[in-house]
């Protein structure tokens, strides 16, 4: 069943522009240019129940508009959503029920209060029976390790334990789908991987639908299934994790090491860097086969070492970013997916 | 629990949140209640001044004059300038949290600043009658013609807290249609200025009898004599009568101002523009 879905969504913000040149300020009481910004333009995906989905994009794609669309916060300029079956411009309130949202950069706890008292206001505001916000309370403090948090100021609290508690509260009434904005951003690699655990485990457990936006690609990697990757507020890739990961692997990073000085120049293939005894080559698969390129470089000379690595996940989507328009990008990404399927 | 009794419970414990919050630091009211006091002094300096050469002005006795302006600083200070919290609030995005919550959301800032303005209020009223019978020996006394004794002091008393709660409810609801032109204006505090200057002139720093006559009656059909003239007016000058009508008129304004708030805050709430995380 489709949890999440939009169609041609678009929202347009108008800005206005100050008139440039001398008297600018005194000209611009009296007239005023407005300038449109398409921050989201003809989007158009869906999420099936119990997906986890990353939604990528560099900053200004239109991530976090897209996000903000999908919760009712924000009014498409076109287009349509739905999710749960529901619109969330028109029926914010009734969505509010069944959705839970977490926006890294924002906080729903009150600052110098302890989470439990952040807890209680939020039972209240989602109206769970004292009992119920009770036992949904002690099995989300057991679950994220909150015990000792609960009656900490959330001011005291660290970054990575704060947002533990944020996703928590975001979860006291039993969401169908959890939208997360950036809830990694500014964590150590240690509070990111226990951030990344509990949101597998939540989806693995509960069948809860995630929707989740993110710049780290660790998040992406361990755990979502599928990408949708916007881009200048449009779609640009929208296919599983799998086929992102094999494209990764149609570039192999490779590095060689000679006992001796050795001409490390191939035909056709020149090295990105080199040292006399030393190189290292970006190898398209699809342009160079990678035993040919070996054993070419095991015939220069004396081998001592040689690497293989796959692209970086990281790199693939850089490449998508790079594109300078959705056109370009959605071209270069049509070329690759041919490529990729010979691979295959 | 019935849908009503759990978006009483749900706003109920907002304002104790509030409340709760407002009172983790002694700190938080150090500064409201230095200037407060200092309010209260210098202006009871100036009203010896203008009394030194008549007794009364516009019916009003010095002692009357001074547990005035205590009474009526009373619901500024407790609702505070919670404007421009909540301009650079929807300015900035930091209401998404709010607006995807299943609740009321003007009801649901009412409750939450409503509960937060009550501790500061307290504190401040507290603080305005030590210095009222220090400085002045004692409360207003009652007009006999109003009655005598336990009964009508605590009927007064009565009055003038529901008269502080309906003026610093009013307050609230004037206050946050104004914040909702941030949804259509990038620069909306000449609005808010304006608000509190003719707060303070209609009713705040004076009692409106104390206005020319033609201006008191201009005034008196605005919202602003009822934010603090009204409690003020019924603390130093009780009568049932005007008690009677002030609240009465302090309830429709509250109406209004309510009805105004959900108003605007449904028509702009659709216009918000929040880029970015």
């Amino acid at each position: 069943m489709i949890a999440i879905e939009a169609k041609r969504l678009s929202k347009t913000f108008s800005l206005r522009v100050r008139p440039q040149g001398r008297l600018a300020t005194i000209r611009g009481l009296f007239s005023s240019t407005t300038r449109m910004v398409h921050a989201v333009k003809g989007a158009e995906f869906s999420v099936d129940e119990g997906e986890v989905v990353a939604f990528l994009g560099p900053n200004g794609a239109g991530k976090s508009t897209t996000i903000k669309m999908l919760t009712g916060i924000l009014q498409p300029s076109g287009g349509t959503a739905r999710v749960l079956g529901l619109d969330p411009s028109r029926e914010r309130k009734r969505l509010a029920w069944s959705i839970g949202s977490v926006f890294g950069q924002k906080s729903q706890l009150w600052f110098h209060l302890p989470p439990a008292d952040s807890f209680r206001l939020l039972g209240a505001v989602y109206e769970l029976e004292p009992e119920v916000l009770k036992r949904r309370t002690g099995s989300l403090v057991e679950r994220f390790d909150l015990t000792e948090l609960m009656d900490v100021p959330v001011r005291k609290l660290s970054l990575g334990q704060r947002i533990r508690c944020e996703i928590a509260a975001s979860l006291l009434h039993g969401p169908k789908i959890l939208f997360l904005d950036e809830p990694t951003i500014g964590l150590d690699v240690v509070a990111r991987k226990e951030i990344r655990r509990l949101i597998a485990e939540l989806n693995q457990t509960e069948g809860m639908t995630v929707f989740l936006t993110s710049h780290d690609m660790g998040d992406i990697a361990k755990v979502c299934k599928r990408a949708i990757i916007i881009h200048h507020g449009e779609v640009v890739v929208d296919e599983s994790m799998k086929t992102l990961k094999h494209r990764a692997m149609a570039m192999k990073y490779l590095g060689v090491r000679y006992a001796s000085p050795t001409d490390t120049v191939l035909p056709g293939l020149q090295p990105v860097k080199h040292t006399p005894t030393s190189a290292r080559y970006e190898v398209d698969t699809h342009k160079h086969s990678l035993r040919e390129v070996v054993q070419a470089l095991a015939s220069r000379g004396e081998l001592e070492d040689i690497t293989i690595e796959d692209e970086p996940l990281e790199e693939v989507i850089s490449r998508i970013y790079a594109a300078k328009s959705g056109a370009e990008a959605s071209a270069s990404i049509a070329a690759a997916k041919g490529g990729s399927h010979d691979q295959a | 629990m019935t849908r009503l009794k759990a978006r009483f419970r749900c706003y109920s414990i907002a304002a104790s949140t509030a409340i709760r919050e407002r009172l983790t630091y002694a700190g938080n009211f150090h500064g409201a209640m230095l200037t407060y006091g200092l309010f209260v002094f210098i202006f009871s300096r100036v009203w010896a001044g203008a009394y030194a050469r008549q007794s009364t002005i516009a019916g009003y006795t010095m002692a009357m004059a001074v547990w005035y302006f205590i009474i009526a600083e009373v619901p500024s200070f407790g609702m505070g300038r919670f404007f421009i919290s909540l301009s650079q609030d929807l300015k900035s995005g930091q209401v998404a949290y709010q607006l995807s919550r299943p609740y009321d959301f003007v009801y649901y800032h009412y409750a939450e600043r409503f509960g937060g303005s009550l501790a500061d209020a307290g504190v401040i009223m507290v603080e305005g009658l030590v210095i009222g019978v220090l400085l002045l020996g004692g409360v207003p006394a009652l007009d006999p013609a109003q009655g005598s004794g336990l009964a009508a002091e605590a009927g007064r008393a009565a009055l003038l807290v529901l008269s502080l709660l309906l003026a610093g409810s009013l307050g609230f609801f004037l206050q946050f249609s104004l914040a909702m032109t941030a949804f259509w204006l990038e620069e909306n505090e000449a609005f808010f200025w304006i608000y509190q200057k003719l707060m303070l002139v209609i009713g705040t720093l004076i009692p409106i009898e104390f206005l020319p006559a033609p201006v008191a009656a201009i005034a008196i059909w605005t919202p602003f004599p009822y934010l603090s003239y009204a409690p003020a007016r019924i603390f130093v000058a009780f009568s049932w009568a005007e008690a009677g009508s002030l609240i009465t008129r302090q309830l429709i304004w509250w109406a209004i101002a309510a009805t105004l708030a959900k108003a605007v805050f449904a028509r702009g709430s659709r216009r918000i523009a929040m880029n970015g995380g």
